[in-house]
C-alpha cells in the first residue's frame, strides 16, 4: 500500500510539473495574442484616424476650391468665395431669308450672329465683359471694330450706384438693350435704327428702391443712328446720353400690375459723321442720304443731334407687349457738289414699334430669356418646348425736307410702314427656333427695286445659345 | 441722388454721435484669432474682459474667437481674415503677418510688456497611466515600437515647439553636433503614425481615438487633458529639458483701425497683463508672467530646465527659414 502511495503520489507531482510548464507556455501565448491584439488595433485606429483627417482636409480643400460649372447660361469657374469669377457664353444664330415677289436682295441663308462671350468678375467688385463677333457680313473701319461688340468693367459698389467704361450698348433704345438673344422677331424694329447701337465711353448706371427705378447717364464719342464706333474719326465732341426706367408696381402684390415698365431715354451731343441710311426688316435698304465724292454730292452730320425715346413694356403671366417711339434730329449739311451744295438743315426722323407676344404653352412672359416649362427631349414623355405667337406693327418715317438735297427721291423712301407675324419655338433655355412673316409698305422711290414694291419676307432662324 | 444725399448725412450724423466721448454706450465686436489649444483660456478671459470693459466704458463688447493651427491662422489672416487681434503660439507667425500683409508693424512685439507674450509654456509628455512603454525623456521616444503623437509642424505652432525642444536635446546630449541633432529628430519622426494640423487634433489622436504610446504637447493642452479625461487614463512627463514657450499676442491695427476697434483691442490685450488675465491664464495651465500671480500657480507645474528659441536657434526667423521653410530640414527628413 505504501508502494502505492508513492506511486501514486509520484505520478501527481509529475503531471503537476507538465501542467505548470503547459501554463506558462499558454500565458506567453496568450500575452503574444494580446500584443499582437494591441499592435492591431493600433493599426486600425491608425488607418481611420488618417482617413478622418483625409476627410476633414478634403472637406476644408473644398471650401477652398474653385468650383467649375456647366449648365444653361454658360460655363463658368468660381472662386471659393465667388470673388472671382470666368463664365464662358456664346451664341449662334443661322438665318434665311425669303422674298416673295422679288425685290433687290437674294434669297438667302447667312449667319446672322457667332458670338463667344467672355465675362466675369475680379476683386467682387469689378465685372467685365468681352463680346465678339464673327458672323456673316462683320467688319471694320477706321471707326469702329465690327468684331469687338462689348469690352468693358463695370465697378459696382452698391446697386445704387456702378460705374461702367468701355464700349457697350449706349443707354437709349429699349429694344436696343435687349439682349440679341431674347428678341421677338429676328430683327428689331424701327426705333432701334434711330438711336445708337454700342460706343466707347463712361457711364454711371444703378437701380434705386430694389430696382423700382433703374437710371444711366454716360457721356460717349456719339455714333450715327443705329451705329456703334469705338473711335472718334469725325469729331472731337461727346454725347451725353441718359435713361430712366421705372417699374412703379414691382412691389405691389397684384400680378396684373406689376410687370408695367416705362421710362424715357435721350442723348445729346454735335456730330460730324456721315448720316447712316434705314432698312426695311428683310434688311434691305430703303433709304440712304447721299454720299459721293468730288462733285457728287455728299452728306455729312454738322451740327446738334439729339434723340428722345418714350418707352414701356407690359408683362403679365403668358402676355407680354412693349411699344417705343423716337424722334431723332440731326443737323446736316449738303458738303459735296453738285445740287444743294453748302446747304444744311434740321432734319427729324421718327419711329414707333408696338410688339406682342402671347405663349401658348402658358410660360411667364418676360423682357428677359423664358424658361419652357417642359423642354423638349429626344427621351419618351418629353416635353414640346414653349410656343410663343408673335406680332408688330412699326413704321420709320424720314423727315420730308430731307428730299431732295440731302436723300435722293428716286431712291430713297420717305415711309417705311410694317407689320409682321411670328412663331417661336424655345425647345429649351437654350435653343429657339423662330418664323417670322413681315409686310412692309414704303412711300415713294418709285425707281427704287427695293422700294417700287412692297417687301413680303419670310425669315427664319435657329438659334443656340449658352 | 436727394435720398442718397439724405442717407449719407444720415449716416455722418450716426457716426458723429457714436463718436468716442459724446457719452452713447457702443456695441463693439472684436475677432480673436488664436491658435489650437487657447479655446478654453479665452472663453473665460473674454468674459472676464466683457464684463471689465462694460463697467469701465459701458460699451458692450462681443467676442468672437477662430482656433486653429497657428501657421495656418496666420495664412487666414494674411488672406484677409478680418482679425482684430491675433494671439498665437508664436512670434514667427505674427512676423509672417506683418511682413506680408503689413497690417502691423515689423516691431509689433516691442507694443506690450514681455515681447508681448503675456503668459508662457512649455514642452511635455502625456502618457498612458502606468506609462506601459516606460518614457521618460527625449531619447524614450525614438525606440522602436513606441509610437510617437505630435501635429505637423508646418501648420502647428506647438508642433514646432515639439520639434525645436527635441532638437535642443539632441544637440545638448551630442555636444551640439547638427547632423546628430538632425538624425535624432529624423528617427523621432519615423515612430509619428499621424500628423494632425493643430494641437487640439493631435490631443484627439491621442486622447479620444487611442493611438500612440505618448503625445508630445503643449504643457497647458496636457494638464487640460488630464482635467478633462481623468488622471486615472493618462499621466504628464516632464523631459530633463524642455523649451521656453512664448505664444505672443498683437493688436492687428490696421484692421482694428479700419473697424474702429483699436482701442479696445489694445485694452483687450492690455487685460491680459492685468492680475485677473494673469489668474485665467494660470487657472488653465498657462504659466503667468505676473511674478505673485506666477507664485500662486508655481505648484502646479513641474521644474524643467527651459531653453529658449533665441539662444539655441538663434531666433525664429532663422529657426523658420532653416527647419521649416520650403525644403527646409523638416522637409528633408520627414517622408510620410
Amino acid at each position: 500500500m505504501k508502494l502505492k502511495r508513492w506511486l501514486a503520489m509520484g505520478l501527481v507531482a509529475a503531471s503537476g510539473t507538465g501542467l505548470s510548464v503547459a501554463s506558462e507556455d499558454s500565458t506567453a501565448s496568450i500575452e503574444a495574442l494580446k500584443n499582437q491584439i494591441q499592435e492591431l488595433d493600433q493599426k486600425l485606429r491608425i488607418l481611420e484616424r488618417k482617413q478622418e483627417l483625409e476627410k476633414e482636409a478634403s472637406e476644408e480643400r473644398s471650401k477652398n476650391a474653385a468650383v467649375v460649372s456647366a449648365g444653361p447660361t454658360g460655363f463658368s469657374i468660381r472662386s471659393a468665395d465667388t470673388n472671382f469669377v470666368l463664365r464662358l457664353r456664346g451664341g449662334l444664330q443661322a438665318d434665311a431669308r425669303y422674298y416673295d415677289g422679288g425685290g433687290a436682295a437674294n434669297d438667302t441663308f447667312l449667319i446672322r450672329r457667332a458670338r463667344p462671350i467672355f465675362e466675369g468678375t475680379v476683386f467682387k467688385n469689378f465685372d467685365y465683359r468681352v463680346m465678339l463677333d464673327f458672323s456673316t457680313g462683320t467688319s471694320s473701319s477706321a471707326a469702329n471694330n465690327g468684331f469687338l461688340l462689348d469690352a468693358y468693367a463695370d465697378a459696382h459698389a452698391y446697386p445704387w450706384l456702378n460705374f461702367r467704361v468701355g464700349k457697350f450698348k449706349e443707354p437709349v433704345g429699349l429694344e436696343r438693350l435687349q439682349s440679341w438673344n431674347n428678341l421677338l422677331f429676328l430683327e428689331r424694329g424701327y426705333p432701334t435704327q434711330l438711336v445708337p447701337n454700342r460706343d466707347v465711353g463712361a457711364m454711371v448706371h444703378g437701380d434705386l428702391w430694389a430696382g423700382g427705378l433703374q437710371y444711366q447717364v454716360g457721356a460717349f464719342n456719339g455714333t450715327a443712328d443705329g451705329g456703334s464706333g469705338d473711335f472718334d474719326t469725325a469729331d472731337g465732341d461727346k454725347d451725353v446720353a441718359a435713361r430712366l426706367f421705372a417699374h412703379p408696381f414691382k412691389s405691389v402684390d397684384a400680378d396684373w400690375i406689376r410687370g408695367l415698365g416705362m421710362g424715357i431715354s435721350g442723348t445729346f451731343g454735335e456730330h460730324g459723321e456721315a448720316p447712316r441710311g434705314y432698312l426695311s426688316p428683310g434688311a434691305q435698304r430703303f433709304f440712304a442720304y447721299r454720299a459721293g465724292t468730288g462733285a457728287a454730292p455728299n452728306v455729312v452730320a454738322d451740327g446738334q443731334v439729339w434723340r428722345v425715346s418714350p418707352q414701356a413694356y407690359y408683362y403679365w403671366g403668358p402676355f407680354g407687349v412693349f411699344a417705343e417711339y423716337v424722334i431723332s434730329s440731326q443737323e446736316l449739311l449738303q458738303d459735296g457738289g453738285g445740287p444743294g451744295a453748302g446747304a444744311g438743315d434740321e432734319i427729324q426722323n421718327t419711329g414707333w414699334e408696338v410688339s406682342a407676344s402671347y405663349f401658348l404653352t402658358g410660360e411667364a412672359n418676360s423682357f428677359k430669356a423664358v424658361t419652357p416649362k417642359r423642354p423638349v427631349t429626344l427621351a419618351v414623355g418629353g416635353g414640346w418646348g414653349a410656343w410663343e405667337l408673335t406680332g408688330r406693327v412699326g413704321a420709320l418715317d424720314v423727315d420730308n425736307d430731307s428730299f431732295p438735297i440731302f436723300a435722293d427721291p428716286a431712291v430713297s423712301a420717305t415711309e417705311a410702314s410694317s407689320w409682321g407675324v411670328g412663331v417661336n419655338w424655345h425647345l429649351n433655355r437654350n435653343v429657339k427656333v423662330q418664323f417670322n412673316y413681315e409686310r412692309t409698305d414704303f412711300k415713294g422711290a418709285s425707281s427704287n427695286p427695293v422700294t417700287s414694291q412692297d417687301e413680303n419676307v419670310f425669315l427664319s432662324r435657329v438659334q443656340i445659345t449658352f | 441722388m436727394k435720398l442718397n444725399l439724405i442717407v449719407a448725412v444720415g449716416a455722418l450724423g450716426a457716426a458723429l454721435i457714436a463718436q468716442p466721448g459724446t457719452g452713447v454706450a457702443k456695441d463693439v465686436k472684436l475677432l480673436n484669432v488664436s491658435y489650437d489649444p487657447t479655446r478654453e483660456l479665452y472663453t473665460e478671459f473674454n468674459a472676464a474682459f466683457v464684463k471689465y470693459w462694460k463697467a469701465k466704458t459701458g460699451d458692450q463688447v462681443t467676442i468672437q474667437q477662430s482656433h486653429g493651427g497657428s501657421g495656418k491662422q496666420a495664412r487666414s489672416v494674411i488672406d484677409g481674415l478680418a482679425a482684430d487681434v491675433v494671439t498665437l503660439a508664436l512670434a514667427y507667425d505674427i512676423d509672417a503677418i506683418a511682413e506680408k500683409s503689413r497690417l502691423l508693424p515689423l516691431d509689433w512685439q516691442k507694443k506690450l510688456p514681455n515681447n508681448s507674450s503675456p503668459y508662457t509654456s512649455t514642452i511635455v509628455f502625456l502618457v498612458r497611466k502606468g506609462n506601459p512603454k516606460g518614457i521618460k525623456d527625449w531619447d524614450d521616444l525614438l525606440r522602436p515600437g513606441v509610437s510617437v503623437i505630435t501635429p505637423n509642424p508646418k501648420t502647428s505652432g506647438g508642433a514646432r515647439w515639439n520639434y525645436l525642444a527635441a532638437w535642443a536635446y539632441a544637440l545638448q546630449k551630442n555636444g551640439n553636433e547638427e547632423l546628430k541633432a538632425r538624425d535624432f529628430v529624423a528617427r523621432l519622426f519615423k515612430n509619428v503614425p499621424v500628423l494632425d494640423t493643430g494641437a487640439r487634433g493631435a490631443t484627439t489622436t491621442f486622447v479620444q481615438r487611442g493611438i500612440g504610446d505618448v503625445f508630445i504637447s503643449w504643457e497647458n493642452e496636457a494638464y487640460l487633458a488630464l482635467k478633462e479625461f481623468g488622471s486615472e487614463k493618462f499621466e504628464i512627463v516632464t523631459p530633463s529639458l524642455s523649451i521656453l514657450a512664448e505664444p505672443p499676442v498683437a493688436v492687428v491695427e490696421k484692421s482694428a483701425r479700419k473697424r474702429g476697434t483699436e482701442a479696445v483691442a489694445q485694452a483687450y490685450l492690455e487685460y491680459l497683463y492685468s492680475e485677473e488675465g494673469q489668474d485665467i491664464a494660470g487657472k488653465h495651465f498657462y504659466r503667468p508672467r505676473n511674478e505673485r500671480v506666477a507664485a500662486k500657480y508655481a505648484g502646479q507645474f513641474s521644474k524643467v530646465k527651459l531653453i529658449t528659441i533665441d539662444e539655441v536657434f538663434g531666433g525664429w526667423q532663422k529657426a523658420q527659414k532653416t527647419h521649416f521653410g520650403e525644403g527646409g530640414v523638416f522637409d528633408q527628413i520627414f517622408r510620410p
